[in-house]
């Protein structure tokens, strides 16, 4: 098909038209995001360029009619949550990937009742949820509720990232290690997990990464303290001001910053192997 | 001399089929304990936290509403009542109509870019940095992202401007926002690279050298197009349109922001509903969300096999 | 001699294929056993349910008398080198080596000292001194096969479990650890079981070669008797090194294969194979033979094959059948033949294997 030079420059140019169409959102919040503040509006044209609703986000400008937006303490819940639900689902996912390893009865049941948790409508799990909260008398909150709707949710992307990479992954190196007598159990620390680590990282930034921006399973489940997503959601009602945009694009900057990290780890982890090989045999 | 060498066919083949493959570190029995205790956890969560309350969701659709407040007595009116009234059957019905269109957006225009990017990138790492390209604008919050729309297919919006511009049209077009048509514009834009992604990884795996024998046995581009490549990438569009489905069904933020509450889906009448605390009501309507949704799922994964695509 | 590992009617299936079919053998102390037999005969099974990796179905594995059945790999004590070696990729070679001693469930090994020591030890055995630190991306496949060599060494197992070796070596240095391996086994006294598909490394490695056929035992005895004298028509195809003709023999002592027929020891009519080893035979070219050119077939030459202290030339008989007949150098220079030409290939009768069903 490569050999078809018209197709493919048609194809070519019809995927950057694409590409473009998925970054028409992002470009206009960039751009309206600095709009002339307090009285420019959410819409083009730009009346002046500033970086007024920035300012706005921190409590740096002159109090004015405009609120600011509710997001202090909701982003450091989304934070915690997030950082919960990272951990709690890899560990999950690690577990259950590990065990499908080994061909058992039943293994299509715990299969597909893991991906479930991925198929079911966030609606429906938070609506659930709060049924059942409601009834044994349990309040809903972040760190509770939402926290169990989240990993309900995460835990089958950690499961199926764990499950390609045990997928690839060299048994005979566990036999190895077993066959100079090492426990399965220390084997798996010192020989599997290592080498999985990668996977673990990705399943790691999959888990974080929806679990910071998770809005449908929320918003029955978190009760009275409202996480980032809710927070913005609230702001739907009532007037939208650039300031939602400026912190959109604020918070995108924060998932690179994120996003970033991982790719340091992931170097390092390849790097720290080679070395390690080095290192520990010259002391 | 070297022609015999290569392993005995029995443990390699037998496992690497099933993807699945048998192990026993210590004894069958310490095995099977210890495959138990693996899945324990992540199974009983499931259970408890997603089964249980799905269970739950069904139960209660059958409890009586009061105005403010749910009781256990068993009676059929809040299902009678959804079906009865015009508003809610409508949603359900207009669920159903997005949820097709949005279906048949995401794969006319993700179907050329998962081709290009599948078939026509030969390099491994070109071929993942256009995915990742494709991928980056999930970084902004989903919710920020939708919002965007406003500004852009507002009556003052960039659109109309441009076209204004351009001489297109004289007056600014104001069904743009706040219809049926912002709704699927918002919910394409959202879900469309989940139908590119498992596309372009079966358009990738195609052997070129299959394509290369069709052209030498003298097939057109449109012929193979049509008899080898579309239906290898079949599976990738099955899996694709799952993705799809499950989350435009269960969708209400997008046609809350983008439609004015205008535009009532299933889910949004399930927020409103839980809004005026009525859980009996909601319940029904996620019963029948949960129904479409499973017969949707159900039909889909006739074609493919999940566990063995995945 | 004494018995140190004994398999006692082990079968093992995978679904509705029997890999091992109740085999049964014992291995001596101090030995190097070499167990043969083609892709699929069931080899790897076999070294997989000794090291513990897989459970037979029935039958049971002995270790010094002790069963198995309920010790995990883990507590077999029992070596295993893999054909990939297996090495842990995000260890140096010195690690790798360590790796057992530091980390195995009995008595694991912490002094800093005692431990560099005995690795050190166990890499000049395997003439890796040198090459501690390296990482295992650094060093070739050769030596990746000693590092794999010496980690299962320093464990001091009862006996090693090696599944072909050297088949991802080039050929070089196959022959090469061929003699590394026995110089090594015979300086440590422990029992090597070493699985190969390559016949010639099987009969060069073992003091006792193994023949396995479809899971089951074809022949065990001394490489001298395997080559000289394999138990059946099987063992002789596995060793790829006869000319083979089914037919059947008749009451006068005939054997009929196609069109030619060979003097036989006489018997009851039977069906059977008859086979020549490769470098038993004799090329006579046709002019210069006399009526009766002895047991043998007629046939064309097509090509040969030098490989230094011997060559193999190819021929095609009356029916289509391709023959081989292999010429030491040792003792004479290599023959010249026509291409096309027809040549009696002729051998002694008592050198022929006759095996009847």
């Amino acid at each position: 098909m490569e050999n078809r030079p018209f197709l493919r420059s048609a194809l070519a140019f019809y995927t950057a038209l694409f590409i473009g169409f998925l970054y028409a959102p992002f470009v206009v919040l960039g751009i309206l995001s600095f709009q002339a503040g307090p009285e420019g509006g959410p819409q083009f044209p730009i009346t002046e360029w500033s970086t007024y609703w920035y300012e706005h986000i921190f409590g740096l400008t002159p109090p004015s009619r405009i609120a600011p937006l509710p997001i202090g303490e909701a982003m450091i819940r989304s934070l915690t949550l997030a950082f919960m639900t990272m951990v709690t689902s890899t560990v999950l996912g690690t577990m259950t990937a590990q065990a499908f390893r080994r061909r058992f009865k039943g293994s299509g049941f715990v299969f597909y009742l893991v991906v479930l948790g991925m198929i079911v409508p966030g609606v429906l799990v938070g609506l659930g949820l709060a049924l059942v909260a409601n009834n044994l008398g349990i309040s809903r909150a972040w760190w509770g509720t939402a926290y169990v709707a989240h990993v309900l949710y995460t835990f089958p992307f950690a499961f199926l990232v764990m499950l390609a990479i045990f997928n690839r992954f060299d048994r005979s190196v566990e036999e190895a290690a077993w066959s100079l007598g090492v426990t399965p159990m220390r084997t798996f620390r010192k020989v599997t997990f290592p080498l999985i680590f990668p996977g673990v990282l990705s399943s790691m930034l999959f888990a974080f990464t929806l679990s910071y921006d998770e809005f449908p399973r929320t918003l029955f489940a978190a009760g009275a303290d409202l996480t980032l997503p809710l927070a913005i959601y609230g702001t739907f009602s009532v007037e939208i001001h650039p300031n939602i945009f400026a912190f959109g694009v604020l918070t995108t900057l924060f998932s690179f910053s994120i996003l970033a990290v991982y790719g340091i780890l992931m170097s390092l982890s390849v790097r720290r192997a080679k070395k390690a090989a080095i290192q520990e045999d010259i002391q | 001399m070297d022609a015999s060498r290569g392993n005995d066919v029995l443990p390699e083949s037998a496992t690497a089929e099933e993807g699945v493959k048998t192990e026993s570190g210590g004894g069958d029995s310490s095995a099977r304990r210890i495959t138990a205790m693996l899945i324990a956890p992540g199974t009983i969560w499931m259970l408890l936290f997603l089964v249980v309350p799905m269970l739950m969701m069904v139960y209660v659709s059958f409890w009586t509403q009061k105005t403010f407040s749910i009781e256990p007595t068993l009676t059929v009116k809040s299902w009678v009542a959804f079906f009865s009234s015009e508003t809610y059957f409508a949603a359900l019905l207009r669920t159903i109509k997005i949820w097709l269109i949005v279906l048949a957006t995401t794969f006319a225009l993700g179907y050329p870019t998962a081709l290009f990017i599948g078939l026509f990138i030969k390099n491994k790492t070109v071929q993942t940095i256009v995915l990742v390209l494709c991928v980056v604008p999930f970084w902004t919050s989903f919710l920020i992202r939708v919002l965007a729309w406003r500004p852009m297919l507002g009556k003052e919006g960039a659109v109309n401007i441009v076209l204004e511009k351009l001489g297109l049209i004289a007056e600014p077009i104001e069904v743009l926002l706040f219809t049926e048509f912002s709704v699927v514009v918002g919910m394409t834009q959202i879900y469309v690279v989940f139908m590119v992604g498992p596309i372009a990884f079966m358009l990738s795996r195609i052997d070129p050298s299959l394509i290369e024998a069709a052209r030498d046995l003298g097939a057109g581009t449109w012929r193979i197009f049509r008899t080898i490549i579309f239906p290898l990438s079949l599976p990738g569009v099955v899996v694709g349109a799952i993705f799809v489905s499950v989350m435009v069904l269960g969708e209400f933020a997008t046609s809350a922001a983008l439609s004015g509450r205008k535009v009532n889906l299933l889910g949004n009448i399930i927020v409103t509903q839980v809004g005026s605390l009525k859980w009996a009501f909601a319940a029904v309507a996620g019963v029948i969300l949960t129904a479409v949704m499973a017969i949707v799922v159900a039909v889909l994964l006739r074609f493919v096999d999940l566990r063995k695509e995945l | 001699m004494t018995a140190i590992l004994e398999l006692k009617n082990v079968t093992k299936r995978y679904g509705g294929d029997t890999a091992l079919d109740g085999l049964s053998v014992t291995l001596e102390a101090n030995e190097y056993i070499s167990l043969l037999g083609p892709s699929g005969s069931g080899k790897s099974t076999l070294l997989r349910v000794i090291a513990g990796f897989e459970k037979p179905d029935a039958g049971e594995v002995l270790l010094e008398g002790r069963s198995l059945a309920q010790v995990p790999a883990y507590r077999r004590g029992i070596g295993f080198v893999s054909q990939g070696f297996a090495l842990f990729p995000h260890l140096s070679v010195f690690e790798n080596v360590a790796f057992g001693l530091r980390n195995r469930e009995d008595d694991p090994l912490q002094d800093a000292a005692e431990l560099r020591r005995r690795v050190d030890e166990m890499l000049a055995l395997v003439g890796l001194s040198d090459l501690g630190e390296r990482g295992i991306d650094q060093i070739s496949g050769g030596q990746k096969q000693r590092v794999a060599l010496a980690r299962t060494l320093v464990a001091d197992p009862k006996i090693i479990l090696l599944d072909e070796p050297l088949g991802a070596l080039d050929a070089n240095l196959r022959a090469r650890m061929r003699v590394e391996l026995r110089r090594i086994r015979q300086q440590l006294g422990i029992t090597f079981m070493h699985v190969t598909g390559n016949e010639e490394e099987a009969l060069a490695m073992g003091d006792r070669v193994a023949v396995l056929d479809s899971g089951r035992l074809a022949q065990i005895s001394d490489p001298d008797s395997v080559y000289n004298r394999p138990q059946s028509a099987r063992v002789a195809k596995f060793l790829n090194c006869y000319n083979m003709f089914e037919g059947r023999r008749d009451e006068g002592g005939a054997f009929h294969a196609g069109v030619s027929s060979f003097a036989c020891s006489p018997g009851a009519a039977a069906a059977g194979v008859y086979c020549v080893r490769f470098d038993k035979i004799r090329v006579v070219p046709l002019q210069g033979l006399s009526e009766d050119g002895g047991t043998g077939v007629r046939a064309t030459f097509i090509t040969s094959e030098y490989a230094g202290p011997r060559i193999t030339y190819f021929f095609r008989g009356a029916d289509g059948k391709v023959l081989e007949v292999e010429y030491h150098l040792s003792h004479r220079r290599p023959d010249e033949f026509a291409v096309g030409g027809d040549y009696w290939l002729s051998w002694s009768p008592d050198e022929a294997l006759v095996y009847f069903q």
